[in-house]
C-alpha cells in the first residue's frame, strides 16, 4: 500500500533550495584540494632544478625550494585543507602557487649562474692550458725543464683533472684544479727565478765578463790559448794572443744550465780552470777530451759552506772528470755535466789546445742572454729575481 | 536520580575526551628515528651523491618539525600527531631509500675509482718499463727529463690512493685517469725515441763517472 505524504508547496521549494545549496557545498567545498595540474607545475619545476643541478650549484636556493615543497607536499598529501568554503581561498594552493613562481624563477637564476660557472670555468682552463703551453716552450728553449723536477708533472695532471671534470659538467670542481693548476704553474716560474734568476743578475754578468776578460787577456799577456764557454749561448770560443780564433756550439749535462752543486746534478760547473789532461782516442769513451782541474779551491769553498748550510745533503759529494770531450757515437751521444762538441769540432779544438790551458765556464757575458730573455718572457724581471 | 545521573554523564565524557585529548604527545621515538635515518642517509653519501634527494630529506624532516610546532601551539584538547605519524613514516622510508640508492651510488662511484687507479698504476710501471730502456740519444736532458715525468707519475699514484682512503672517490677517478693519460704520453715519447734509433740502443750499463 502506497505511503501518501502531502507536502506543502512552500516548504518543498524550501526544500529544494536547501539540497542544491547543501548539494554546491559538498562540490565545490569537498573537491580536490589543489588543482592536480598545479601540484604537476610544481613538480616538474624540482625536475627542472635537480636537472640543472641545483642542489649543487646554489645549494641554498635549492634547500630552500626543497623544505618548503616538502612541507606543502604532506599538506597537499595528507588532503588538509579538504573542506572549505567555495568562498574561502586556500591558503595551500596559495602557498604552492608562489613557490611554483619562486620555483621558476630559481631554475632561471640557477641555469644562468651555471652558465656563467661554465663559462668562466672553461675561459680559466684554456687561459692556464695556453700559460702551460707557453712555460713549456720557453723552458724547453732554453733546456731548463730539469730545473724545474716534477713540478711540471704535477701542473699538467692539475690541467688534465680540470679539463676531465668541464667535460662532465663538473664546472666548480674543475675550475679550482685549474685554479690549483695556476698556483702551480706559478710554483714552476718562482723555481725558475730561483735556480736561473743570476742569468738576470747584472752583479753576477758582471763577474762573469770580468773573469773572461781575465781569461782573454791572459791569452795576450802569454801569447797563449784560452777557452771560454757561455753557457746561456752554447758555445765555447777559443782564443789565441787575445784574439778570437773559433767558436764552437756545445751541449751542456741535463742540467747543464743550473749551477753545479753537488756529484750526479747534471749542472755544469761555472768557474775558471784549466785543462788538467789530454786524452785522445781510446782513453777516453767521448772521442777525445780535455779534462778540466774541476773542482777548483773556490769549488771546494762553496761545497763546503752549502753542506755545513745544510743546502746540499750530507750523502752528496763534490764530483769531478768534467771534461770539454766528443760525443761517443751519433746515437749515444750523452754527458752528464760536461762541454761536449761534435767530434769534428772536437779534433779541431783538440788539436789546437794544450795541457794547462786556460778554460772558463760562465753562465753568460750579455745581460740579454737567451735564459734573462726567457725570464723576462715569464714575466719575471731581473728585479723578480 | 535520573536528573543527577545526566549532567554526571557528560562530565565523565567530557573529562575523559579531555583526557585522550590532554594526552596527545608528538611521536618523538619515530621522529628521532627518522632523524636518524637522514643522517645515516648523510653518512653513506647521500649529500654528495643524491644532493637533491638529500636536500628533500631535510626539506621533510623541517616539514616535519614545524607540524609538530604547529600542533604544539594549539589548545591542547585539539592537537593532533596523525598527520606527523604519516609524514615520519613517510620520511623515514624516503630516508632509507635514499641511503641504500647513495650506498649503491658509493660503491659504483669507488669500483671505477679503484679500476681507474689499477689502470694508472699499470700505465705508470709500463712507463717506468720504458725509461729503464730508454734510449740515452742526443738528447741527455730529454731523457732526464722523461725519467723525472715518470718518477713523477708514480709519486702522484699516492695522492689516488689517500683521496681513496678519504672516500673521494670522484676525486681518486679524475686523478687517475689523468695519470693514466699522463703515463701513455711518457710512453708514447720513449717508444717514438726507441723507434728511430732501433730497439737495439738503450743507455749503456758503463759505470756513471764522477760529474
Amino acid at each position: 500500500m502506497p505511503l501518501n505524504i502531502q507536502i506543502p508547496q512552500k516548504r518543498r521549494y524550501a526544500f529544494g533550495l536547501l539540497g542544491a545549496l547543501a548539494c554546491s557545498v559538498l562540490m565545490i567545498g569537498c573537491g580536490e584540494t589543489v588543482p592536480h595540474d598545479l601540484v604537476d607545475a610544481v613538480e616538474s619545476v624540482d625536475r627542472d632544478l635537480m636537472q640543472a643541478h641545483a642542489a649543487e650549484f646554489s645549494p641554498s636556493d635549492y634547500s630552500r625550494f626543497a623544505h618548503q615543497w616538502m612541507t606543502l607536499k604532506a599538506r597537499v598529501e595528507a588532503e588538509e585543507d579538504a573542506i572549505r568554503w567555495p568562498w574561502e581561498e586556500s591558503d595551500l594552493e596559495t602557498a604552492l602557487r608562489l613557490l611554483h613562481q619562486e620555483g621558476r624563477q630559481t631554475v632561471a637564476r640557477v641555469t644562468a649562474q651555471r652558465n656563467t660557472l661554465r663559462r668562466s670555468a672553461e675561459e680559466h682552463l684554456s687561459s692556464i692550458e695556453e700559460r702551460a703551453r707557453f712555460i713549456t716552450q720557453q723552458v724547453s728553449a732554453i733546456d731548463s725543464r730539469f730545473v724545474l723536477g716534477q713540478k711540471p708533472v704535477e701542473s699538467d695532471l692539475l690541467i688534465k683533472q680540470a679539463r676531465t671534470f668541464l667535460e662532465e659538467g663538473k664546472f666548480g670542481q674543475s675550475l679550482l684544479a685549474s685554479q690549483e693548476a695556476e698556483k702551480s704553474l706559478s710554483a714552476q716560474k718562482i723555481l725558475l727565478g730561483r735556480e736561473l734568476g743570476r742569468y738576470a743578475d747584472r752583479t753576477r754578468i758582471g763577474e762573469w765578463q770580468q773573469m773572461a776578460k781575465q781569461t782573454i787577456e791572459w791569452s795576450r799577456r802569454h801569447r797563449g790559448t784560452a777557452i771560454v764557454v757561455n753557457k746561456a749561448d752554447r758555445s765555447l770560443t777559443l782564443y789565441r794572443n787575445g784574439k778570437k780564433m773559433h767558436s764552437y756550439p756545445v751541449r751542456l749535462g741535463f742540467n747543464g744550465i743550473g749551477e753545479k752543486r753537488y756529484q750526479g746534478d747534471g749542472a755544469t760547473p761555472e768557474g775558471q780552470y784549466r785543462v788538467s789532461d789530454k786524452r785522445g782516442q781510446g782513453q777516453t769513451q767521448f772521442y777525445r777530451a780535455l779534462v778540466l782541474n774541476y773542482p777548483n779551491a773556490d769549488d771546494r769553498r762553496r761545497f763546503l759552506s752549502d753542506r755545513k748550510a745544510g743546502r746540499i745533503p750530507r750523502s752528496r759529494a763534490i764530483g769531478g772528470q768534467i771534461e770539454i770531450h766528443g760525443s761517443e757515437s751519433d746515437l749515444m751521444a750523452l754527458t752528464l755535466g760536461c762541454v761536449m762538441l761534435d767530434n769534428e769540432q772536437m779534433a779541431s779544438l783538440y788539436n789546437r789546445v794544450d795541457q794547462g790551458t786556460p778554460v772558463t765556464i760562465v753562465g753568460a757575458l750579455d745581460e740579454r742572454n737567451s735564459v734573462a730573455m726567457t725570464l723576462a718572457h715569464l714575466g719575471m724581471g731581473s728585479d723578480e729575481t | 536520580m535520573h536528573t543527577v545521573t545526566r549532567p554526571l554523564i557528560v562530565l565523565s565524557i567530557a573529562c575523559l575526551m579531555f583526557g585522550i585529548a590532554g594526552c596527545a604527545q608528538p611521536p618523538t621515538e619515530q621522529i628521532a628515528a627518522a632523524e636518524q635515518a637522514i643522517k645515516d642517509a648523510q653518512t653513506s653519501g647521500a649529500a654528495t651523491y643524491l644532493a637533491d634527494e638529500y636536500a628533500k630529506l631535510e626539506g621533510s624532516l623541517a616539514a616535519i618539525k614545524k607540524e609538530v610546532a604547529d600542533q604544539e601551539s594549539r589548545f591542547p584538547l585539539f592537537r593532533d600527531y596523525g598527520k606527523v605519524d604519516q609524514m615520519v613514516v613517510t620520511a623515514k622510508g624516503d630516508a632509507e631509500r635514499v641511503k641504500a640508492e647513495a650506498v649503491k651510488k658509493m660503491e659504483e662511484a669507488k669500483h671505477a675509482a679503484v679500476q681507474a687507479q689499477q689502470g694508472a698504476k699499470d700505465a705508470v710501471d709500463a712507463a717506468l718499463g720504458l725509461v729503464a730502456h730508454a734510449p740515452a740519444g742526443k738528447d741527455r736532458a730529454a731523457l732526464e727529463a722523461i725519467k723525472t715525468d715518470a718518477e713523477a707519475l708514480k709519486a702522484s699514484l699516492i695522492d689516488v690512493q689517500m683521496m681513496l682512503d678519504k672516500s673521494d672517490y670522484v676525486g681518486a677517478q679524475t686523478k687517475a685517469k689523468a695519470i693514466l693519460e699522463k703515463s701513455q704520453a711518457v710512453s708514447h715519447e720513449i717508444e717514438t725515441a726507441l723507434a728511430k734509433i732501433g730497439k737495439g740502443h738503450s743507455a749503456p750499463p758503463k759505470s756513471i763517472k764522477k760529474k
